[in-house]
């Protein structure tokens, strides 16, 4: 039997008065790709952050493999990989330094120039990447933080919303990217999303969450007869009216 | 890990000295401005001398005697350029020179060679006219009096030589020479003592204003370097890596510490070129520095750096641990900008007193503020008191360590994600006011 990925049990996070995750339970499997899907404010960039070691639960608890996200964060740190959501790179640094930088903190698994090509080839940005981040496009910018995220082959990525405010292009591109990237390097994704499109074409498993819990789990298909819905949308509509 | 703190060092290194604002305000701006102040200051001043000599004299003779005959002839003589006027009254001569370039008139009234030649004093008459309030206005309307009192100081050595025709005027005139010696610290140098007292002014102000000048653009830079990686949403992705937080604090201080020593090395290139071009032209009385043991020795040297260097450090530690609490740029600067005052207050107050002769209490204030310190350490360098030195430096680094430490906790929990200094109890206040 596989280890999972990721174990969360009843995480709990409170800011203040607000009650960001309310007894969060959920696992992720080695190798999939798996997309908590939910509105503004629903609690999953405060899950990711958690797992990604950024801010510690109130309560409850998460492991990603097998390693205990407070207790262990620096092992942790060397087997993940985060996007944050509206990420940004170094503007004063080219697209190759950007890549060098980041490479060089992963230089014990060896080959910083290898996982920089890498990079190069996910980001597809060729030449332009000799040139300076503050003079890149938005979804430029973006391509360049994904590859980041995948080119030191990260056991897991976390990838919060990995293509908000991209166009069509880019965010084809960037799909296309992660779903060939997992396949072929059996990284495992943790991914959170508004596009219901995307998450239906990345994710092995979703889960829909709102106010800091978790209201259905399951692969999209699964998901969509439990509601008898036609889509993904319908089928959220449908979960957070019965709540 | 050293990889790590190396990887940031480089990285804050390479990424300050290419922001433009970093680059040209902080580290290129002192080798421009300071010269082209002091070109400004030169060009101003020579204008002022060309203008002065060039400035004619308008001369109204009512005497006509032979003092004033003489007297003309020896303004001639030291080249002053003379518009005669011929007869008619002051106010004549006084309305001739309206919109003219001649803004002063020197009149002899009648019975000044009478006077002069009968042991009673002449009476010269100057008018200036005045049409603005500029520093050259005010050098024309002395243009007549320096040739004046050349003409006297003849007059006073002719008189001298017909009375005492045995001795030397400069004798009569000055009969006692004052040979003035400086006793510093048993240390006895011919000099007087305002020339000692120059020395003491530089270390009062120059250095209380350097360390001023050093420590608030310092500041700005090391806010600016954590609250970019919050503003430029690099942060959070910065903390996931597999980096020590510590090394992440001491990679941004060490870039900024080394930005700030560039800064402090071209503003003193370029203070020395400012000073050096205004006072060049003005000869300073010689005053063997080094016999009074004022020169800096070896020790004072080395310790006058690790302290300038402790001085930059903590000051940047602080910058960046207050910083932590802000949003972005603009927040961060606005939280550094009254770290200032610990910076500026113990500048001006040691200007102009030491520490020993203020009350009890603002002593006390005084040296728990670090920069009290660094002053005290820069004037103790000349006298050569290693030990208050060696105090200030221990003082230094124990501000340093607490604020590092303190720093470190915040950069090793989720307060520096989190952590916002909020301002909406002030908004409130105000909007019920």
């Amino acid at each position: 039997m596989r280890e999972n990925a990721v174990e969360v049990k009843d995480l709990v996070k409170v800011f203040g008065d607000i009650k960001a995750l309310d007894g969060l339970s959920f696992q992720v499997r080695e190798g999939e790709i798996y997309g908590l899907i939910g509105p503004n404010g629903a609690g999953k960039t405060t899950a990711l952050r958690i797992i990604a070691t950024l801010i510690k639960p109130t309560s409850g608890s998460a492991r990603v493999f097998g390693l205990d996200v407070v207790r262990d964060s620096p092992k942790v740190r060397r087997i993940i990989s985060y996007l944050p959501e509206e990420a940004g790179a170094y503007k004063n640094l080219s697209g190759w330094e950007y890549l060098k930088f980041m490479a060089n903190f992963y230089s014990e698994k060896g080959g910083v120039e290898a996982m920089v090509e890498e990079a190069a080839e996910i980001s597809g940005l060729g030449e332009r990447l000799r040139d300076k981040v503050k003079t890149y496009s938005k979804g430029m910018t973006r391509r360049l933080l994904i590859a980041r995220a995948l080119m030191t082959k990260p056991k897991l990525a976390i990838l919060d919303e990995p293509t908000s405010g991209l166009d069509v292009v880019h965010a084809i591109h960037v799909r296309k990217v992660i779903k060939e990237y997992v396949r072929k390097h059996g990284v495992t994704v943790l991914l959170s999303s508004h596009n219901m499109l995307e998450v239906e074409f990345l994710c092995d498993r979703i889960a829909l969450i709102n106010k800091g819990k978790i209201l259905v789990e399951g692969s999209p298909g699964e998901v969509k007869s439990r509601y008898g819905a036609d889509n993904l949308e319908e089928a959220f509509m449908e979960a957070t009216r019965l709540g | 890990m050293a990889s790590g703190l190396g990887n940031i060092v480089a990285k804050e290194i390479k990424e300050m000295f290419r922001d433009p604002k970093i680059l040209l305000g902080i580290v290129l701006m002192p080798l421009i401005i300071f010269p082209v102040m002091g070109a400004a200051m030169n060009v101003s001043q020579t204008a002022v001398e060309e203008s002065m000599k060039k400035v004619p004299l308008a001369l109204l003779d009512l005497d006509r005697g032979p003092m004033a005959e003489n007297l003309i002839l020896t303004l001639r003589a030291l080249n002053v350029t003379l518009v005669e006027i011929e007869g008619g009254n002051v106010s004549e001569a006084l309305e001739r020179l309206q919109g003219s370039n001649v803004t002063t008139l020197v009149v002899i009234p009648p019975g000044f060679s009478r006077n002069l030649t009968s042991g009673v004093r002449g009476e010269l008459e100057v008018y200036s006219i005045i049409e603005g309030l500029s520093f050259s206005e005010g050098a024309k309307a002395s243009v007549a009096t320096a040739p004046i009192d050349a003409y006297e100081r003849i007059l006073v050595r002719r008189t001298l030589e017909e009375a005492f025709p045995d001795r030397p005027p400069e004798v009569v005139l000055d009969p006692i020479s004052l040979r003035s010696i400086i006793v510093f610290k048993g240390k006895r140098v011919e000099a007087p003592p305002g020339a000692l007292m120059g020395v003491f002014m530089s270390q009062s102000f120059g250095f209380p204003m350097l360390i001023m000048l050093m420590l608030i653009s310092a500041m700005q830079v090391a806010a600016t370097s954590i609250s970019i990686e919050k503003e430029e949403k690099t942060l959070e992705t910065l903390l996931t890596l597999p980096v020590g937080r510590l090394s992440i604090l001491t990679g941004k201080l060490a870039g900024s510490v080394v930005v700030a020593v560039a800064g402090t090395l071209t503003a003193l290139i370029g203070i020395n070129y400012y000073t050096t071009s205004i006072f060049g032209s003005v000869p300073v009385e010689g005053l063997d520095l080094e016999a009074l043991g004022l020169v800096l020795s070896s020790p004072a040297y080395i310790l006058l750096g690790v302290m300038m260097f402790m001085t930059i450090v903590s000051a940047l530690a602080l910058a960046i641990c207050v910083a932590a609490f802000s949003e972005n740029v603009r927040s961060a600067q606005s939280l550094v900008a009254p770290l200032n005052i610990l910076i500026v207050i113990p500048s001006i107050i040691l200007m102009f007193a030491d520490v020993e002769i203020l009350p009890f209490p603002v002593q006390v204030v005084m040296y728990l503020i670090p920069y009290t310190h660094s002053i005290i350490a820069a004037k103790a360098a000349f006298a050569g008191d290693y030990f208050i030195m060696l105090r200030s430096i221990a003082y230094l680094s124990a501000f340093t360590a607490f604020i590092l430490y303190v720093t470190a906790k915040i950069f090793t929990t989720e307060r520096i994600i989190a952590a916002r200094v909020s301002f909406r109890w002030l908004k409130r206040k105000r909007g019920r006011s």
